[in-house]
């Protein structure tokens, strides 16, 4: 659930998602028996921080887990949760688990800050060097993938209009979405006239921080759902640490790393984490839909949409959803599960049986999670 | 050790020189200080003092407070990359040169076009 702006307490609106999860799933709070979250400073009701989070969410909601786990780099973190929770139920370790990622953006939004740049609002250490690299004046998180875009134009000849591209089809498929909160269509001329933020990336290319909640049960238990079993049929993830300055060049990301091995054939759908355009056309490189330097011919001559021959962001991505507390990991989850589930109102892609969810997060895009879901 | 190497790090740029850290195990170069290589883990390293010339690998120009702003990492010429504001009108591939400005009390590398 998602609002631009939730006017009760972040821990309402926790439970107002909760609440629904679990009557989706037909569990109850007594049979949950693990818990992973993921936090943000500032997203919950402007604090700078949650202290021992684990004993409040779980006291809040009512459970109590025997296993707790904290996931906390930022957009990818939702993705993780899934797959740790598939796991520890395999292991027997647990039976039900809930997994929680969201917050409110609208507290952090108001005051011009992001969670990249928290360290500007409250007393936060976000890097090892903070003294070397927080003391120049920028505007990151949007800045740090202007870099990106910008160096991507350079070496290979990626355009403006590509990109915009990838803005214009993903409100293609959010005008079918109930969920998205702009649906008007656009053209790739209202993205290029949208205001400039950070050269060269325009407003329209920009997801808007809100407030909101996703939560995933994970459960070996089927009750009187009627979700479909789902299978997670490929997990990978990476974590570069290093300043991205450090790395081989700031064109890649982590999700080279995560995808690798990661069959392409017979997805149906892919929710790619969409921050910014850019974001989405590196992942279509970094996956291995384009070669590197391609991903802008490749949005240029493909059917994006949820009706096109590779339906990418198919209910219009956070771009057009909003992007819950700085993290869009539980949009294109959600997304993903809708698409398997037939319930995709409006959007749904035809007989979808496998999705690919690919998020990219944390501080400088560090993470990267790439997950194939599957219907049993 | 960590502590020592960020102290000579300030202490040069105190003196209006940009500091850079080079692994004598395997020779690579690197700017954010860390007390071990992170290529080859060694921890024998030496801080050492660039010439402060580089090239814009990438930069952005923005509204910031005090108007139009440029955030860019600059690849200087020993080999280490690091991001700082640039000022003049750059593109990627383009000369810079450090310089030094006064801030909170410190002063801090920025670059500026050749």
């Amino acid at each position: 659930m998602t609002f631009k702006k939730y006017e009760g307490s972040t821990f309402q609106l926790l439970s107002e998602v909760v609440s629904k999860a679990m009557e989706m799933a037909s569990i109850n709070s007594r049979e949950i028996d693990g818990l992973l979250f993921t936090i943000i400073p500032g997203t919950f009701d402007g604090k700078a921080n949650v202290h021992f989070p684990s004993f409040q969410l779980s006291s809040f909601l009512g459970i109590k887990p025997k296993y707790i786990d904290v996931i906390d780099y930022g957009g990818p973190s939702a993705l993780t949760m899934i797959y740790r929770a598939f796991k520890l139920i395999e292991a027997g370790e647990i039976e039900t688990a809930l997994c929680v990622v969201g917050g409110k953006g609208s507290f952090l939004r108001e005051n011009r800050v992001t969670a990249d740049s928290v360290d500007k609002f409250y007393n936060i250490s976000l890097t090892p060097f903070d003294e070397f690299f927080r003391v120049y004046e920028d505007m990151n998180p949007v800045t740090d993938y202007a870099l990106v875009a910008k160096r991507h134009g350079k070496l290979f000849g990626t355009t403006d209009e590509q990109r915009a591209m990838i803005a214009v089809n993903q409100r293609k498929n959010a005008m079918d979405n109930d969920k998205a909160i702009y649906k008007n269509p656009i053209t790739v001329k209202d993205v290029l006239s949208s205001r400039m933020v950070s050269d060269p990336l325009r407003l329209l290319e920009i997801v808007y921080p809100v407030d909101g909640f996703h939560a995933f049960i994970v459960s070996k238990h089927q009750r009187n759902s009627n979700l479909r079993p789902i299978r997670i049929d490929f997990y990978g993830e990476a974590h570069w640490t290093e300043m991205p300055t450090e790395w081989k060049d700031i064109v890649y990301t982590p999700t080279v790393e995560s995808s690798k091995g990661v069959n392409l054939e017979k997805i149906d759908a892919y929710e790619l984490y969409d921050s910014f355009t850019i974001t989405v056309l590196l992942e279509i490189e970094d996956i291995g839909l384009a070669e590197k330097g391609k991903g802008g011919k490749f949005v240029e001559n493909t059917d994006t949409t949820y009706r096109g021959e590779i339906p990418i962001n198919t209910g219009g991505g956070s771009l057009n959803v909003g992007q819950p507390a700085f993290m869009s990991g539980g949009v294109i989850l959600e997304e993903a599960l809708l698409q398997l589930n037939d319930m995709a109102k409006g959007h749904q892609v035809k007989g979808a049986n496998r999705v690919l969810v690919n998020g990219i997060g944390g501080w400088n895009r560090g993470h990267a999670v790439t997950m194939v879901l599957e219907g049993e | 050790m960590f502590d020592k190497i960020k102290e000579e790090y300030l202490s040069l740029m105190e003196k209006e020189k940009l500091p850079y850290t080079k692994c004598k195990t395997c020779g690579y170069v690197f700017f954010y200080p860390r007390d071990f290589c992170p290529k080859c883990n060694s921890r024998d390293l030496e801080v050492k003092i660039s010439e402060g010339k580089g090239k814009v690998f990438s930069f952005t120009k923005f509204q910031g407070k005090k108007g139009e702003t440029i955030y860019g990492i600059v690849e200087l010429i020993e080999g280490f990359r690091m991001y700082a504001n640039i000022f003049g009108d750059v593109d990627i591939g383009d000369e810079v040169v450090v310089s030094f400005i006064n801030d909170s009390g410190r002063k801090i590398p920025v670059f500026k076009k050749k």
